[in-house]
């Protein structure tokens, strides 16, 4: 280097240390850094200078030296690590301890030299791809440690051992096995899977099975449910406090199919325990319990809602097939909803709601309520109890909650047409005997029926109440009338006029009215017919009620509130003392099945008996003669004898309405063919049969051997025809 | 075969136009002849005794299928009746304008009813002709199984058997309408007997064939 007077370019340069090639130049930088690494495994790093070390591995790269330098690297940790792999397979009692501390120590040593070799890291080791030197270290320790054969099975069979033993109650020492399988998935992931993991679930496996094996023997159902809870809780613990967090999934899943899954059915299905006598006692913790359980393995919900469904319907079966439970419809349906009421609970509390249980109990109650072809009937005779009598004192709104309940029933049935039909009559007989609480809780019910199946199905109910509205304002209208005006003398009338159409079709029996009573009727029907021209009037007496006074031997006088057939009997009994059933049946004409029935509550019943019979039987034969009774007793001035209650049924009253509805339907089918047939033009007979039946399920199920019958019968009124082509087809004829 | 409608509807305006062509009246004069032998002196109409002379003349029964055919041949409309008009349409399609010519034809009228597109048409021409009333649409159910036997009998005797044994047994069905009549042929044709294997309940064969299969299935047990 030397000054320049020429005129030339001023040029500066680099500092150039003097160089010295010295062959034994790269033997003796070497030297040093291994006497480096040498001290630092020893910890005795802190006698070194960082800055002369840093400018040696320096040098060595620039001077070309770094793959002596990185050789050299490997070989002398390699040393190290044999010598912390001897001392580690020797420890006794403190194995994984030592294997930390050492993993502890070679892991500093490997960050000091990393940071001396910082250089060579960032040159040499990219320019050439050699592997980093931390990452370096790493796989050094991995190959010479865990991957010897003495370590490797001695730290998986320890750290398994630990965790056995923590799942038999000990304590163990977490921290250290957390560092230790830290170390393991710092090595990589793989080598945290194939050294540890593996094994770890294959012997959680094999652990679990047995425990399950033991405990399934032992234990009931809610306990053994509440062990499996509490080991997959215990386990997903483990996991975050000494294990790689990847490993939860699979650890859960271990568990819950050894405990769960394959003893589901068992659980099940255990006696005494299982999940039916949950349900039964109403157990919704542990219901709630197995529900979570459960809900981890594939089909586990299925399982429980399929048993659950199967003995819903057994139990409805059993209910609605139960000859008991069938004299008593109030009670029946209240049984009914009782259940519902039940399993709404359940499903509500332990099961969140499922929207698959929710169907499955629909399914169920759809199922058996419809095995019993009385269930319309009986389900219409609810609602008139509740709407005669109301629920027990309740305000409106309770009222109206049960209303609610029926519904959801109501909606299970498939012959809803039943229904109506039974629902009319009822509704007449309550509007008529003016039996109903309120007539807000019935407009309301026809609300609800209206908003469920449309204004069809109540449009004659609605017509209903308007005549009984319209009657009042008659009545007013006929007394305040010549006709009505001097009746002084008379008995008080009152006349229900029902529109034909709109109340449930009565054979029209008429009977012999006494006279009094025809010399007022007539006064009315005078009246009326003058209001009203061309309209016809009859006299339903099966369907009235009146009040009479009369007075006993000893002169007390009652009230007795009657039905019609009945006054026509003991007005007889103002001319006569005694008459045989014969003489009676002449003098009044009523039918014979309803005049038994007005005898029997006339003189068979306690406390009402107004007749006396000869002979006391109980059954009423057509050679009984009937007296007054003038030894007549009762506690309460107005008697009630009056039969025109809503009652069950009896089986061939039963047999005519459900005649009555067969005949109904078969108009709404052939309307439902030929609307299909309209739109469509061409159909074949399956097809035909599924829209039909689509058509019309919201009111009844319709046989398909009806539909057929019903095809037939508009193929020859020319309707439809068969295809000519394709005689599987029908063809609507416009 | 020449469609006979047109013949009879140009041998109509032969008969109605005032004055008949010589050719028309000749073509007809020997089957009108023969007409007049059988036919009831007042009425001008082949009446049931005329028929029944007929037949023997024929040497065929009076119940035979065969007079039936013949029916059909003449488009005949009511049943025991043969009118001038249906008399020549038959005998003019059976080109017989004598007794032994016609005698002769009827063997080959039986063959061509054999045909199945003729037999179709035969078939149900031999339910309309036993509708003796104006707006009848079924007939009882012991004629409709004579019938049955007598048209169906020899191709399809073992279901014929079953079925009019099936109709007298039950007491559901008291006529059967054409609808029912056709249906029971189509059951002959596309149903192998006695095994039924392929019949659907749920297709669109009338009701009564359903009830006779699960009839005679229960009596199979």
């Amino acid at each position: 280097m030397s000054g320049q007077s020429k005129k030339k370019p001023f040029k500066i340069e680099a500092y150039k240390h003097r160089v010295e090639v010295d062959p034994k130049y790269a033997d003796r930088t070497w030297a040093v850094i291994e006497h480096a690494i040498n001290e630092i495994y020893n910890h005795n790093a802190s006698g070194l200078s960082f800055e002369e070390l840093y400018r040696n591995a320096y040098n060595m790269v620039l001077y070309k030296f770094g793959e002596r330098q990185y050789n050299g690297l490997v070989s002398t940790v390699t040393r190290h690590l044999r010598d912390m792999g001897k001392a580690i397979e020797s420890a006794q009692g403190s194995f994984l301890d030592e294997l930390n501390r050492k993993w502890s120590d070679h892991t500093k040593s490997m960050q000091m030299i990393r940071d001396v070799l910082m250089y060579m890291d960032r040159t040499y080791i990219p320019t050439n791809h050699k592997t980093p030197v931390y990452e370096l270290g790493l796989n050094l320790w991995r190959d010479h440690i865990i991957h010897s054969a003495k370590i490797q099975t001695r730290l998986v069979d320890m750290l398994l051992e630990q965790i056995h033993r923590e799942r038999m109650g000990e304590v163990i020492n977490r921290g250290l096995m957390r560092s230790v399988t830290k170390m393991l998935t710092e090595l990589g992931s793989s080598v945290y899977q194939e050294v540890f993991e593996k094994s770890f679930l294959d012997v959680s496996a094999s652990f679990y099975s047995g425990e399950s094996q033991q405990y399934i023997e032992v234990y009931n159902c809610s306990n053994y449910l509440r062990m499996a809870e509490k080991r997959i809780n215990e386990e997903v613990e483990r996991v975050s406090h000494y294990l790689d967090s990847k490993t939860e999934p699979k650890i859960t899943a271990v568990v819950e199919k050894e405990l769960v899954e394959t003893h589901m059915h068992r659980l099940v299905h255990m006696e005494n325990s299982g999940l039916i006598p949950m349900l039964v006692s109403n157990m919704y913790e542990d219901l709630n319990c197995m529900y979570n359980l459960f809900k981890r393995v594939p089909s586990g919900l299925n399982l429980i809602k399929d048993v659950m469904a199967s003995h819903l319907k057994e139990t409805g079966k059993q209910l609605v097939t139960d000859p008991d439970r069938l004299k008593d419809p109030v009670d029946f349906i209240q049984r009914l909803l009782d259940m519902r009421e039940k399993y709404n609970e359940i499903i509500t509390k332990s099961f969140h709601n499922d929207k698959a249980f929710q169907n499955a109990l629909n399914a169920s109650f759809e199922y058996f309520i419809n095995i019993n072809n009385r269930s319309p009937e009986f389900i219409s005779l609810f609602v008139d109890d509740a709407l005669r009598k109301g629920v027990k004192g309740a305000s409106d709104d309770d009222v109206d909650q049960v209303l609610d309940r029926v519904l959801v029933l109501f909606r299970y049935l498939q012959e809803k047409d039943v229904f109506e039909k039974y629902y009319k009559q009822h509704l007449a007989k309550r509007l008529l005997s003016a039996k109903s609480v309120s007539e807000e809780a019935e407009r309301g019910m026809i609300l609800k029926l209206k908003t469920e199946c449309g204004y069809q199905f109540t449009s004659k109910l609605e017509g209903m109440f308007n005549d009984i509205k319209t009657s009042q304002d008659t009545m007013l209208g006929f007394y305040n009338s010549p006709y009505g005006n001097d009746m002084a003398d008379m008995p008080a009338i009152t006349v229900q006029i029902l529109t034909t159409g709109s109340w449930p079709t009565q054979n029209i029996n008429t009977c012999i009215l006494p006279a009094e009573i025809v010399i007022v009727c007539e006064k009315f029907k005078a009246y009326y017919l003058g209001t009203h021209n061309g309209r016809r009037l009859t006299w339903q007496t099966n369907m009235g009620h009146a009040d009479l006074k009369a007075t006993f031997g000893k002169g007390q006088k009652h009230e007795l509130n009657v039905s019609t057939y009945q006054m026509c009997v003991l007005m007889l009994f103002n001319s006569a003392d005694r008459l045989t059933y014969r003489e009676i049946e002449q003098a009044t004409d009523i039918p014979g099945p309803d005049l038994k029935r007005c005898l029997q509550s006339l003189a068979c019943v306690r406390g009402k008996n107004v007749l006396r019979k000869e002979p006391m039987s109980r059954d009423i034969s057509e050679d009984d003669a009937f007296l007054f009774n003038d030894k007549f007793t009762s506690k309460l001035v107005k008697v009630k004898i009056g039969t025109v209650v809503a009652q069950k049924e009896t089986e061939p009253e039963k047999m005519e309405t459900r005649q009555r509805v067969e005949e109904d339907r078969k108009p709404q089918i052939e309307a439902a063919i030929v609307r299909v047939m309209k739109s469509r033009r061409v159909l074949d007979h399956n097809s035909i049969v599924t829209e039909v039946t689509n058509q019309l399920q919201a009111r009844f199920l319709p046989n398909p051997v009806v539909i057929k019958k019903r095809i037939e019968s508009l193929i020859e009124r020319e309707f439809l025809e068969r295809d000519k082509a394709d005689r599987r087809l029908y063809r609507y004829m416009a | 075969m020449r469609r006979s409608s047109n013949r009879k509807s140009s041998s109509a305006s032969a008969a109605a136009g005032s004055g008949s062509t010589k050719a028309a009246s000749k073509e007809f004069e020997k089957i009108d002849h023969l007409f007049n032998v059988y036919a009831d002196k007042s009425s001008a109409i082949i009446d049931p005794e005329g028929i029944e002379q007929l037949c023997s003349s024929l040497e065929v029964d009076y119940t035979d299928v065969r007079i039936l055919m013949l029916a059909w041949k003449m488009k005949a409309q009511k049943q025991g009746f043969f009118t001038l008009e249906e008399w020549r349409t038959g005998l003019k399609a059976l080109r017989a304008d004598s007794m032994s010519k016609l005698k002769k034809a009827l063997p080959e009228l039986d063959k061509e009813v054999s045909r199945p597109t003729d037999f179709l048409d035969f078939y149900s021409y031999a339910f309309r002709y036993c509708l003796t009333e104006d707006k009848q649409k079924c007939i009882d159910i012991e004629s409709a199984c004579q019938l049955l036997s007598l048209v169906l009998g020899t191709q399809f005797g073992p279901q014929v058997d079953k079925f009019t044994e099936y109709l007298k047994s039950q007491s559901e069905y008291k006529v059967m309408n054409m609808d029912q009549w056709m249906g029971f042929y189509r059951f002959c044709n596309e149903i192998p007997f006695p095994s039924l294997e392929n019949y659907d309940s749920d297709l669109a064969w009338p009701l009564i064939l359903d009830n006779f299969v699960e009839w005679f299935r229960e009596n199979q047990k």
